[in-house]
């Protein structure tokens, strides 16, 4: 999924072409598949329920709604499910979990004594190491930031929605933390976790329930400066 | 509903919160979530009723069917109320046999019902010691965010004060309304962050303790009481919550009654 | 889908005007609502004559439990059911043969269109719920359930669209309604890809000659073009864009 992920929050006004999965997108040509478009004999077809661009000679259709994919360099909000005596279980809420070895944990941590570091319902923030061919990943809390979250909130946005929270230029987010005076970090995984005061941690909720709410329409900007 | 992960935040959270007089979608301490009633949208039932609270959505079918009367209550109809959490409404699911918290579920929906006597059944007699009325209340959700007992609740009065008899098809005399004799009307309170709330949503379910069922009737009597999951509560809490109780019972039949 | 013996039942007059009031190759009223069920990743709800069906969709998730999840593709988890009160007769709840079939051939109609091979080792959701019932139901909740992928987002190379057609009265109508299933000589449900005209989905009851087999069927291929543009009305609707 592009980054980019053509944010409309300056408010244009261009006529987006809504799809269907199965819809035509035309003959071939010379153009190139990008995601959410398949091919039938001759012609391009909309596979996902999305809206059609064409950059250059690719053709993509962006999802009105997608699965988190993690990605290597991901930064992620994650919830650990389960352990064994060497690695923990990570609900990364991908359509599976990632596993997260001892060895990539923060600190040292004796064989068996997972639990005792961290256990289930604990929240961290980790990135994502590798993903191999079915998409299993594994991730690591080694490395600057990544941590236990022990305070705080977290909330969910769809994940595909990250680039309209974070803004052209990170204009939006950099917004939304000087308003709430709230630290705020964005998972790659559509959760955002929120620390300080509740008022403020109140007023992100607010300005993300905006976001899933009416994310695609233009004008965004504006609708969150409203609440403030 | 298996038993969900509660991310640890999540209770701290709502602590925090609730230590300032706050609840995670800001509404007050004993505020109810938008709600919205539809009557009779099944044409299949006898009676029914859409409830909408919040998020959640619920829908209560009423069907009549015929029975022998009990041995020792020959002229007594039957009531029976199922309440069904099905996969459609939720995430949460786990395939396999209904868990404690379901079945919970469905019994003190049905006390809440059958407690308050609001149906005579002597009234569903037909012929004393071979035929009667057995009334049921199927509860079906649609879409889970918390609080199921009220929305259950409500949807059952709704869809038993609008259901009609359908003598007709059985060929035993003209169809007839349902006489209710009372309205009980069921009220949860979830202890979130360290003190009770009305209407709790979904998060507050998951990140809260113990709950209160508390259904009145008529003039504020009180038909059923339950207390659910671990944890205690003081007589102080329990009044205060019976006094709200009372008040939002009293609007809620204004509402039903004006529908 | 009862066997002879109703043939004298009188259901279309000469003019081949039914008992609602339709002409032979007439659908009923269908109207559908995307998004019903805010806590779902995808839903959608089917109004289609007195049918009444909702669809849900959870997923990609984790394929649990173990053993049903699959290395190369994720696994289509498709559950059919009758409310207790969708029918006259009341349904009790529990174990049904019938709607264990039903969810079976809609997962396999569902599984033609599908794109499983994008996420190996998950499983998406599929549950359809029909709250009132009037003939049909395993075509509304195929059509509903379609509708409801496509709101999550979940990739197809197309929407599967499904009707049923069949005989009353010696005429081949088009989507039977509930005296015409009961008291008809044949029904005909298929599921049809409105882009490419392929079948995924087909069953038949009842007795047809090869010409009122290929009417029925040039029906419900007829009728899935209307529906589709139902379906993609619905979910422009939802999501707006030009269509």
């Amino acid at each position: 999924m592009g980054q980019d992920g053509g944010s409309d929050e300056s408010g244009s006004d261009c006529e987006v072409k809504l799809v269907t999965p199965g819809e035509s997108l035309g003959p071939a040509g010379d153009r190139t598949l990008g995601h959410g478009v398949g091919r039938r004999g001759d012609s391009l077809i909309a596979t996902r329920l999305g809206y059609v661009t064409e950059k250059g000679s690719e053709v993509t259709v962006m999802p009105v709604k997608t699965a988190y994919m993690p990605r290597p360099g991901d930064l992620v909000v994650g919830y650990i499910e389960g352990m064994r005596a060497n690695i923990w279980f990570i609900d990364i809420g991908a359509p599976f979990n990632a596993i997260l070895p001892m060895s990539l944990a923060p600190g040292k941590v004796d064989f068996g004594a997972t639990r005792d570091a961290m256990d289930v319902g604990t929240t961290i923030l980790c990135r994502v190491q590798e993903v191999d061919e079915s998409h299993s990943s594994v991730v690591t809390m080694k490395g600057m930031g990544l941590r236990k979250l022990n305070s705080g909130f977290v909330d969910q946005i769809p994940p595909h929605l990250n680039a309209l929270v974070i803004g052209s230029k990170g204009t939006m987010i950099q917004m939304l933390k000087e308003e709430s005076d709230c630290r705020i970090i964005v998972g790659q995984n559509g959760r955002l976790w929120i620390e300080g005061e509740p008022e403020g941690v109140r007023l992100v909720r607010d300005a993300l329930e905006i976001v899933r709410e009416t994310g695609h329409a233009p004008g965004l900007l504006d609708r969150i400066k409203g609440l403030f | 509903m298996a038993n969900p992960l509660v991310p640890g935040l999540l209770r701290d959270h709502l602590s925090e919160l609730a230590s300032r007089d706050e609840r995670v979608d800001g509404r007050s301490q004993w505020a109810g979530r938008e709600l919205s009633i539809e009557v009779n949208p099944l044409p299949n039932a006898e009676g029914s009723a859409k409830v909408t609270m919040g998020d959640t959505i619920v829908y209560a079918g009423i069907k009549f069917q015929l029975q022998t009367p009990y041995p020792d209550r020959p002229d007594q109809g039957g009531l029976m109320t199922s309440a069904e959490l099905r996969p459609v409404a939720g995430r949460h699911f786990e395939p396999g046999p209904p868990s404690p918290e379901s079945i919970e579920l469905g019994r003190v929906v049905d006390r809440g019902i059958r407690e308050s006597g609001c149906i005579d059944v002597n009234d569903l007699c037909i012929i004393p010691g071979e035929k009667v009325w057995q009334v049921i209340i199927d509860c079906f959700a649609i879409s889970d965010d918390g609080n199921l007992f009220d929305a259950f609740g409500l949807a059952a009065i709704i869809a038993l004060k609008n259901a009609t008899i359908p003598a007709e098809r059985f060929d035993i005399g003209e169809d007839r309304k349902l006489p209710l004799t009372k309205m009980p009307i069921m009220c949860s309170y979830h202890k979130v962050g360290g003190r009770f709330v009305y209407d709790a949503n979904r998060e507050e379910e998951v990140g809260g303790d113990e709950r209160i069922h508390i259904t009145l009737g008529d003039d504020g009597h009180v038909h059923s009481l339950q207390k659910g999951l671990k944890g205690v509560f003081t007589a102080s809490e329990f009044d205060e919550i019976m006094t709200v109780a009372q008040q939002r019972v009293t609007e809620l039949k204004e509402i039903i009654n004006n529908l | 889908m009862k066997m002879g013996g109703y043939g004298d039942v009188q259901m279309i007059d000469e003019n081949g005007k039914r008992v609602d009031g339709r002409g032979p190759g007439d659908l009923r009223p269908i109207e559908i609502e995307v998004g019903v069920v805010p806590v779902a990743d995808g839903s959608a709800s089917i109004r289609w004559g007195a049918n009444y069906a909702i669809a849900t969709v959870y997923g990609p998730m984790e394929a649990h439990p173990r053993k049903i999840s699959r290395q190369e593709r994720a696994v289509l988890d498709v559950r059919y059911n009758m409310a207790p009160f969708s029918t006259t007769d009341r349904m009790r709840p529990g174990f049904n043969r019938r709607s264990r079939e039903i969810g079976k051939v809609t997962s396999d109609a569902l599984e033609s269109v599908v794109q499983l091979e994008l996420y190996p080792r998950s499983k998406i959701r599929v549950e359809i719920e029909i709250l009132c019932a009037e003939a049909g139901t395993r075509c509304v909740g195929l059509t509903a359930a379609s509708v409801a992928l496509a709101d999550a987002g979940i990739p197809m190379t197309d929407m599967v669209v499904s009707v049923a057609s069949g005989k009353i009265n010696g005429v081949v109508v088009c989507d039977l309604n509930k005296e015409e299933d009961n008291f008809g000589e044949a029904d005909l449900p298929m599921g049809v890809l409105p882009n490419t005209g392929e079948l995924v989905f087909l069953q038949m009851d009842g007795d047809l000659s090869q010409d009122e087999f290929q009417q029925a069927w040039d029906y419900n291929v007829e009728a899935a073009q209307e529906v589709h543009k139902v379906m993609v009305a619905a979910l422009a609707k939802r999501y707006g864009g030009v269509q």
